[in-house]
């Protein structure tokens, strides 16, 4: 793979794709026009709408007897217009002045079998909904006799809660009567000589203590996952469309074809083409979001979208992921399509699709962890929810990004595999289990494509697998993790793909120098790479105590054999023959350098932590080292066990540890680790001198 | 003159179809060698194995002795391939495409500018070189085509009936194209189905029918062998001989 081809390829797909006016309107005049008109437009025609509902004056029909004083309290208010008996009938009057309708319960009005209940909500429903009035104020007979007699005065109110202005009708009349009910109790303690609060008896208040901020951060954080995963999409779809399947239809695929350069570089090209026009829309959209949301608020008095730009900011980093797995994915589908209307229905139905990690941010209590980190997009939604609700943690968006970043980088390798195939690029279509299927070769050595889906496949079991098996013991995790997870993929595609063991897994007799080195290393590799790290990034007590327990099984009492078996033997055999043998194997066509450096990464990567990153990412260079230098696996295998074995051996016995004052163990001091150091520059250099030999042999 | 361009039984099926049922032959540095074929005799399958575009079911390709398929980036820089159906980015001017694919061909930049002015005049392309491949007519299109394909100076042309949907003046430029070429000691292959224009440039011919050659020759030689007077009854009768159906 070269750069510069990478970067020719981008720099013509991107001043094409700039150059395409809709495109250019679609992603950025359309965000820029669309949210002020919405948002300020809607904005208007609200507020002008409550406020002449606030003018307005409400029409109430009265119907029974009300005393002057009910009648007073609610012409205190003058925007209620009470009339006495609209809309009732004289029959009706009659009937309920006989006293033959009795107060109920609305949810007894209505279910009531009494016919002649039924008339008088007919006849009240009847005058709400056609509007001649917006409610109607049932005084129910014997209300005045309850109020000389100190009993319990009933009143009703019926409205229409569909209609806003029969919905302002009612809390008008409740927040009248509410005070009038205020005043009757205060007069009723005043002649009982009682004092005010007699009656209430329990004042009860309600106090929010979640910061505005939070209040803020939790709207934004629903909204605006959403928001860019929405846009973003759109934004890179009418883009992947057209530099895939529409350069099929536009018949300039061939001369790409012809030309001099990979296939993925030509993906990639395109892919950091597509990455950056959704880049653009995203931004766009939050930017004229933003300003319009700025506009809206200045004119409000309630600080509604005040979050700070800090936070904001880090939102907006998000685009960054999220933009580059949807694109990713888009470009994959657009791929697989025979012609761009083809294309145009993938990704439509998979636009749709997207809608999910919405919905799933939008559950309550639905929040970012070990599981969710691993789930794509819906991971980058929690996140975003997460930070504004200060909620993120280091580990969580970490593994957040690595994920998405994996499955980012499957759907590119995926891509560029479409691409080579020919029934899809002359316009044929191939079926999606041929795609998928990794290709056998003649010369049955791994690509780097099935070394890349092998990592991908082997830690998103891995990873989901341990989780599941927490509960199992640790014993057992580790055990079916290595065997069941890593071993077992590696054994199966060795065997399917007819894998050389000795030229793909490297099963070669090791040199007497690569054991030697081997051993030097894997004795002092530990305190080298740890005492280095640690300091330059301290890990978190609870990690710390988390691995302890891992090492020591969960159990002080397990005899060091078994610990060694399990911790140290178990995962240098699993491990290596999965890094060092398929995947190094499988890079190795990018020269050896780029296949210890990217093995090292996906070897890093693999054990899921931001803490152990570096360290094991110096540690995968080590054992790539070895298995370039001396072509056998079985030195990194020793190397590996031996560095594990050490860890286990000091966790074990603290006696032994603090004789070399590790008995704290949160840093190694220098007094180990620069003689360390030295011993592994020393296995550095006896495998230097390994390679002149083999060279000259 | 060595061989530039060689074909070793070259095989290709699309599923149950063979479209090339092992094809041999070569092309020698300075030679103008036709395949000539009805429509559906497997003529483009053959080119684009030829370039790199399909990989052939079986068989190998070389291109200056080197395998296309074992160091196929290699191969393919020494490989100019047109084809009569291919278009250009529309909304980059026949300078730009020209840029765009000197720099993937790995030109450098001061070669470059120079092959593309020469190339603009060769071919008389001044008045439409900076115009976006949109505007212009067929005929401009593929002489921009031809720049784009001759631009890295390649060992080997492969020109997929390029004279296909073009009048006889912009056809004219391909056939001069092709004898330059020819002077400067490249090997060319083209296919086409019109007869005249093999008669006129072809300095050997290959009659392909159904996925095989049935004949091969300079145009003395196959008039001599098959009896006829002219290109097209000897294309006949061997068409005939190999498919029934023809007949």
């Amino acid at each position: 793979m070269r750069l510069h081809i990478i970067w020719i390829i981008f720099r013509k797909e991107i001043t094409e794709a700039l150059r395409d006016r809709l495109t250019l309107a679609a992603v950025i005049g359309l965000p820029l026009l669309l949210y002020p008109l919405m948002i300020l437009g809607m904005t208007k025609v609200q507020k002008a709408h409550i406020e002449s509902e606030d003018e307005r004056v409400s029409q109430v029909a009265v119907w029974g007897d009300s005393p002057m004083a009910l009648f007073t309290a609610l012409q205190t208010t003058t925007n209620l217009n009470l009339t006495n008996w609209a809309g009732a009938g004289e029959p009706l009057q009659a009937d309920f002045r006989a006293g033959n309708f009795q107060p109920a319960a609305e949810e007894v009005l209505k279910a009531s079998a009494a016919t002649n209940q039924n008339v008088l909500i007919e006849a009240a429903q009847q005058i709400v909904l056609n509007r001649s009035q917006d409610a109607v104020l049932i005084v129910w007979p014997g209300f005045n006799e309850a109020l000389t007699t100190e009993a319990l005065g009933k009143v009703s109110i019926c409205y229409d809660s569909v209609r806003p202005a029969s919905e302002k009708a009612r809390e008008r009349l409740a927040e009248a009567l509410r005070g009038y009910r205020t005043e009757i109790i205060a007069q009723r303690e005043r002649a009982h000589g009682h004092q005010p609060g007699f009656a209430a008896g329990l004042e009860i208040r309600s106090l929010n203590l979640a910061p505005p901020k939070r209040q803020v951060g939790e709207r934004l954080g629903l909204l605006l996952p959403f928001i860019v995963i929405l846009l973003s999409a759109t934004g890179g779809l009418y883009a992947s469309i057209d530099i895939t399947a529409g350069e099929k239809d536009r018949a300039t695929m061939q001369t790409l074809l012809c030309a001099p350069v990979h296939n993925l570089e030509i993906v990639i090209g395109k892919f950091l083409t597509v990455w950056c026009i959704s880049l653009l829309a995203a931004m766009a959209n939050v930017a004229s979001i933003g300003a319009t949301i700025a506009r809206a608020a200045a004119g409000a008095s309630e600080s509604f979208f005040n979050v700070s730009p800090g936070t904001f900011l880090l939102a907006l980093l998000l685009l960054l992921p999220a933009t580059f797995t949807i694109t990713a994915f888009f470009l994959a589908l657009a791929m697989t399509a025979r012609d761009a209307k083809d294309a145009g229905n993938f990704l439509g139905a998979s636009l749709t699709m997207l809608l999910m990690p919405m919905m799933i941010v939008m559950l309550p209590g639905v929040d970012l962890n070990a599981w969710t980190a691993f789930v794509p997009l819906v991971n980058l939604s929690l996140l975003t929810k997460a930070i504004f609700l200060n909620e993120a943690r280091a580990d969580t968006i970490f593994l957040t990004l690595v994920a998405s970043l994996l499955y980012a980088s499957l759907a590119l390798v995926f891509a560029a595999r479409t691409f080579g195939r020919e029934q899809i690029l002359l316009g044929g279509r191939t079926s999606l289990f041929a795609l998928l299927l990794p290709e056998k070769r003649k010369d049955a050595t791994p690509t780097p494509s099935l070394a890349f889906t092998m990592f991908a496949l082997v830690l998103v079991l891995g990873y989901y697998g341990s989780l599941l098996l927490t509960d199992a013991g640790i014993v057992t995790a580790v055990l079916t993790t290595q065997l069941g997870f890593f071993l077992l993929p590696v054994i199966g595609i060795a065997v399917w793909m007819k894998f050389s063991p000795v030229d793909v897994l490297s099963f070669r007799p090791p040199p007497w120098k690569g054991l030697l080195a081997a051993i030097l290393i894997g004795a002092t590799g530990w305190a080298a790479v740890g005492g280095l790290v640690m300091r330059l990034l301290p890990p978190p007590d609870s990690l710390v105590k988390a691995l302890e327990k891992i090492v020591m099984l969960e159990d002080a009492n397990a005899s060091l054999w078994k610990l060694l078996l399990v911790i140290a033997v178990t995962p240098a055999v699993c491990e290596e023959l999965l890094f060092r043998g398929v995947i190094l194997s499988g890079l190795r066509r990018y020269g050896a350098w780029p296949a210890i450096i990217v093995s090292a990464l996906l070897f890093a990567l693999a054990h899921a932590s931001i803490y152990r990153l570096l360290p094991t990412f110096c540690l995968g260079l080590l054992l790539g080292y070895i298995v370039v230098k001396t072509g056998s696996i079985w030195c990194s295998m020793l190397m590996h066990a031996l560095n594990n074995g050490v860890a286990v051996t000091l966790a074990r016995s603290k006696d032994f540890a603090s004789q070399f004052g590790l008995e704290e163990a949160t840093q190694v001091p220098w007094s180990i680790t620069l003689p360390a150091i030295a011993v592994v520059v020393v296995g550095l250099l006896i495998l230097r001198t390994y390679r002149r030999e083999s060279a000259a042999r | 003159m060595p061989d530039v361009l060689t074909a070793q039984e070259l095989v290709k099926q699309f599923g149950p179809v063979t479209a090339v049922a092992g094809v041999s032959f070569s092309v020698a540095a300075g030679e103008v060698v036709g395949l000539l074929g009805p429509n559906g005799a497997g003529k483009t399958t053959t080119l684009r194995m030829l370039a790199g575009i399909l990989t052939p079911t079986s068989g190998q390709v070389l291109v200056n002795g080197t395998n296309l398929h074992d160091q196929k980036l290699a191969a393919k820089q020494r490989i100019g391939f047109l084809s009569g159906d291919t278009q250009l980015y529309q909304r980059l001017s026949p300078r730009e495409v020209l840029r765009y694919f000197g720099r993937l061909y790995g030109v450098s930049e001061i070669e470059l500018n120079q092959r593309i002015e020469q190339q603009v005049q060769e071919l008389e392309m001044a008045s439409f070189a900076d115009r976006p491949c949109r505007t212009l007519s067929s005929g401009q299109k593929q002489r921009a085509n031809i720049a784009r394909a001759f631009l890295h100076d390649p060992d080997v042309m492969i020109l997929d009936e390029p004279t296909a949907a073009l009048d006889i003046v912009s056809g004219q430029f391909i056939v001069d194209a092709i004898r330059r070429k020819r002077a400067a000691g490249r090997a060319v292959l083209f296919s086409t189905h019109i007869m005249s224009e093999a008669e006129l440039l072809c300095d050997r011919i290959l009659f392909l029918h159904a996925g095989r050659i049935t004949d091969s020759g300079t145009l003395t030689e196959l008039l001599a062998r098959t009896g006829c007077t002219n290109l097209t009854d000897a294309f006949l009768m061997r068409a005939r001989e190999t498919s029934p159906i023809a007949a």
